[in-house]
């Protein structure tokens, strides 16, 4: 397995899963406010900010109008984040390793990437966008669902895996991030707390895990019980813990390094430790900030051992 | 309505499908009686299919176009071209000969010279050659072949002789639409090929593996063969990745390799270095190797020369093989089979007149109207002049290039070239073509492409093919004949 080519498909399961989970925010978000009362403001610059995006969009855009934000986070190219810019990478990195994925996949990319082409600009209102998405949503996991099924599980596969799962952890902690900030606020007097619920569920939703947790914890839903389940639940695919257990099984079939075995021990420490009580009070940010600087040195680490190996 | 054959006009050269207007070619008999039972409508509908199918398997071109690179759907023409069989064999024949017949050549060039010491091929031109390289002089790579793909260019004229009108030893591009071609005809006319005897395209990765492997240096049981490419902004890209994903070869691009200190090439790995074995190259000599050629180039790998030269690592085709792929040069390989082999050549060449020499080039600046002239080192039909389509100012300006520089340039006369059918937005309508096979040379034995990639000029009455400049192309047919009676 050549170095270029792991690292390739590290970041082919990236994109590909970035574009998924972008999808389903901005549809889930705009769920969301029909159900929230007007004087709450929620707006749409959640998703900017869930996306680390704030001051590139406001230099380029402005104001945070559902027009302007849904633009920007379904098309514009020059968001790195955009459905459309992670389709177009995903592409490009496909292209260069056409060779190690299944014809197939490469295909179904083809036309996710010219179905986004062609009919992003249409999907822009409403009432269009909701069929798009769930469509770019499908064609996701069919592509993943098809490299699931018909790739060699070679190293190869293992880099993909870590990408996805790798991204998923990122994706799964910025939502939490974000989504929560604006509901665990202090001032969230005692009359909004319907709403509050109605917003952990639109967390669960945006992960698409409202209906595991469900079955998993069967009681109403509480702040601490929905971050100990998109945290620390082994068996929820989208929960960090999972993501960083599955990340970890691959580094077995990979040359055996020792900075990136740690960096991930590390990580999973930190969402173990985590005490589900006291987040809900205090100090979800500077965790979940804490897990993504382990994302990164996760990254870091990767990067050093295989992507990029002196001679 | 549906294909009235009788409507076709194609008296004005030799067409490959038919002998007269309504008529077929017994080799092509089956195909214009299935087309001519489709309704309209059913053909658009399978024109559009085809159109997807190219779209959705993602076959495409890179063309460099308004200052960047676009993508292209690879342009195909649904209805195929047909060969018979008996005709194929005798061109197979003629294509080894002639591959034989370069890498004498080119092994004789870069050693003794006996060819230029008999007087058979003269020394100015070698002295002169832009693709000739120094630095290989003395080498004599496995089995002596140093051509090992040769994409050779046939045209047919319109008296139906097949003449060779260039040999590519550099880079030849196309024989992944080759395949491609026929996999989209196998989609859209699958009835086809339950009634007519198709000979099989696809065998080419496996042959050209085989062949790859045995060109490793070391007698290892599976030798480490990479395709070296340029990377996607490439032409050829689309090409590179199929080779590389047909053979289940790595594809890498010069900086996943090095050469150490040991003189062994290798490619970085997640495993940690790795040695390789064989490098199919598709990128020009002058990019190679920084060391060697170009020392701008960031294409290729440093040292990669010196692990060649030192029997380290096999390049295929070998460096300087383009010595012999240069269209002064190819006016000698008749002369090249007579020498080296002792044989006739069994493909003409087209007739050709060389600038260098004084008689030949006064003919050719007082005909330039009538003839081709062609520069000898230009490839993708860049660079040459038709006469009969150009201007005054045109001719003036190759005039003026000819006498600045007579080696560099040669004129043959304009080819009527064959035509076959091809569907337009209207009509169908006769198109000119030729056809590029590929000929693998390992030394000890040889293998051509069943046919090779037809490519047609789609704009009415052109004869430039090349799919830079607007040419498509056809699924290539060798066909069985049908028993007399």
């Amino acid at each position: 397995m050549l170095s270029r080519v792991a690292d390739n498909l590290y970041w082919f399961g990236r994109y590909l899963q970035r574009a998924e989970n972008t999808a389903r925010l901005v549809n889930v978000h705009a769920h969301l406010l029909l159900d929230i009362p007007r004087k709450l403001e929620l707006g749409w610059a959640p998703l900017v900010h869930i996306l680390g995006a704030g001051q590139d969009f406001e230099s380029r855009h402005g104001e945070c109008g559902e027009t302007n934000v849904v633009r920007f986070l379904l098309l514009d190219p020059d968001n790195p984040a955009s459905i459309a810019s992670s389709l177009h990478r995903a592409r490009e990195i496909l292209r260069t390793v056409r060779d190690c994925a299944p014809r197939e996949a490469w295909e179904h990319l083809n036309d996710l990437h010219m179905f986004v082409q062609e009919r992003g600009e249409k999907a822009l209102p409403r009432a269009k966008r909701l069929e798009f998405l769930n469509s770019v949503i499908d064609h996701a996991l069919l592509i993943y669902g098809l490299l699931a099924s018909n790739m060699s599980r070679d190293v190869g596969f293992q880099f993909l895996r870590l990408g996805t799962n790798l991204e998923q952890a990122d994706m799964t902690t910025r939502i939490m991030d974000v989504r929560s900030s604006s509901l665990i606020q202090p001032q969230a007097a005692e009359d909004l707390s319907p709403f509050q619920n109605i917003q952990w569920m639109s967390v669960l939703r945006s992960l698409e895990a409202y209906q595991m947790y469900r079955r998993h914890v069967r009681t109403r839903v509480t702040g601490a019980s929905v971050l100990r389940f998109l945290l620390q639940n082994r068996e929820f695919p989208r929960s960090v813990m999972f993501c960083l257990t599955t990340a970890g099984s691959t580094l077995p079939r990979l040359p055996a390094n020792r900075a990136v075995e740690r960096a991930l021990e590390r990580t999973r420490g930190v969402v173990q430790d985590a005490d589900m009580e006291k987040l809900v009070e205090s100090g979800l940010h500077e965790l979940l900030d804490e897990i993504q600087i382990g994302l990164g040195q996760v990254h870091e680490a990767l990067t050093a051992a295989y992507f990029r190996t002196a001679a | 309505m549906s294909i009235d054959w009788r409507l076709y006009r194609c008296e004005s050269t030799y067409d490959e499908l038919f002998a007269a207007a309504g008529r077929p070619r017994p080799a092509a008999q089956r195909l214009v009686d299935y087309l001519g039972s489709l309704p309209a409508p059913e053909l658009a509908e399978r024109r559009l299919a085809a159109e997807l199918a190219i779209k959705a398997m993602g076959i495409t071109f890179t063309v460099y176009s308004e200052g960047r690179n676009v993508d292209r759907a690879w342009p195909f023409d649904l209805i195929p071209r047909t060969i018979a069989r008996r005709e194929w064999q005798r061109t197979e024949a003629g294509l080894k000969q002639r591959a034989a017949a370069l890498n004498h050549f080119i092994q004789d060039v870069y050693g003794e010279a006996r060819i230029v010491r008999d007087k058979v091929f003269p020394a100015e031109l070698l002295k002169e050659s832009a693709n000739f390289r120094a630095q290989c002089r003395g080498m004599k790579p496995k089995n002596g072949v140093w051509a090992h793909i040769c994409g050779s260019d046939l045209v047919r004229d319109a008296d139906g002789t097949l003449y060779v009108l260039e040999d590519n030893l550099r880079v030849p591009s196309g024989v992944s639409y080759m395949v491609e071609n026929r996999m989209v005809t196998k989609r859209v006319f699958p009835e086809l090929f339950e009634t007519t005897t198709i000979l099989p395209v696809d065998d080419y990765p496996a042959q050209l593996s085989d062949m790859l492997s045995a060109m490793s240096p070391r007698k290892a049981d599976a030798p480490t063969v990479v395709l070296l490419t340029p990377g996607i902004y490439n032409s050829a890209y689309f090409e590179h990745c199929w080779l590389a994903q047909q053979m289940g070869i790595e594809l890498v691009e010069g900086t996943d390799l090095f050469v150490g200190e040991d003189d062994c090439c290798y490619m970085r790995t997640v495993y940690g270095p790795q040695r390789v074995d064989v490098i199919y190259r598709r990128i020009d000599d002058l990019f190679l190797d920084p060391e060697a050629f170009r020392p701008d180039s960031v294409l290729g790998v440093r040292g990669l020369m010196r692990a060649w030269l030192k029997g380290k690592v096999a390049l295929v085709n070998a460096p300087g093989a383009g010595v012999a792929d240069d269209k002064v040069v190819y006016t000698y390989v008749p002369a090249m089979i007579e020498y080296y082999l002792g044989e006739d050549p069994i493909l003409p060449n087209v007739p050709s007149w060389l600038c260098l020499d004084e008689k030949q080039r006064s003919h050719v600046l007082a005909n330039m109207d009538k003839l081709v002239v062609k520069p000898a080192n230009e490839s993708g039909g860049y660079g040459m002049l038709v006469g009969p389509a150009s201007t005054k100012a045109q001719r003036d300006k190759f005039k003026e290039l000819i006498r600045d520089n007579p080696r560099n340039y040669m004129a043959q006369p304009t080819l009527a070239l064959s035509t076959a059918p091809t569907l337009t937005d209207d009509a169908i309508e006769p198109r000119h073509l030729d056809l590029r096979p590929f000929i693998l040379s390992r030394g000890d034995s040889a293998y051509v492409t069943t046919g090779g990639l037809t490519r047609v000029a789609m704009v009415k009455g052109s004869l430039v093919v090349n799919s830079s400049q607007g040419g498509g192309s056809k699924d290539t047919w060798v066909v069985e004949e049908p028993e007399a009676g």
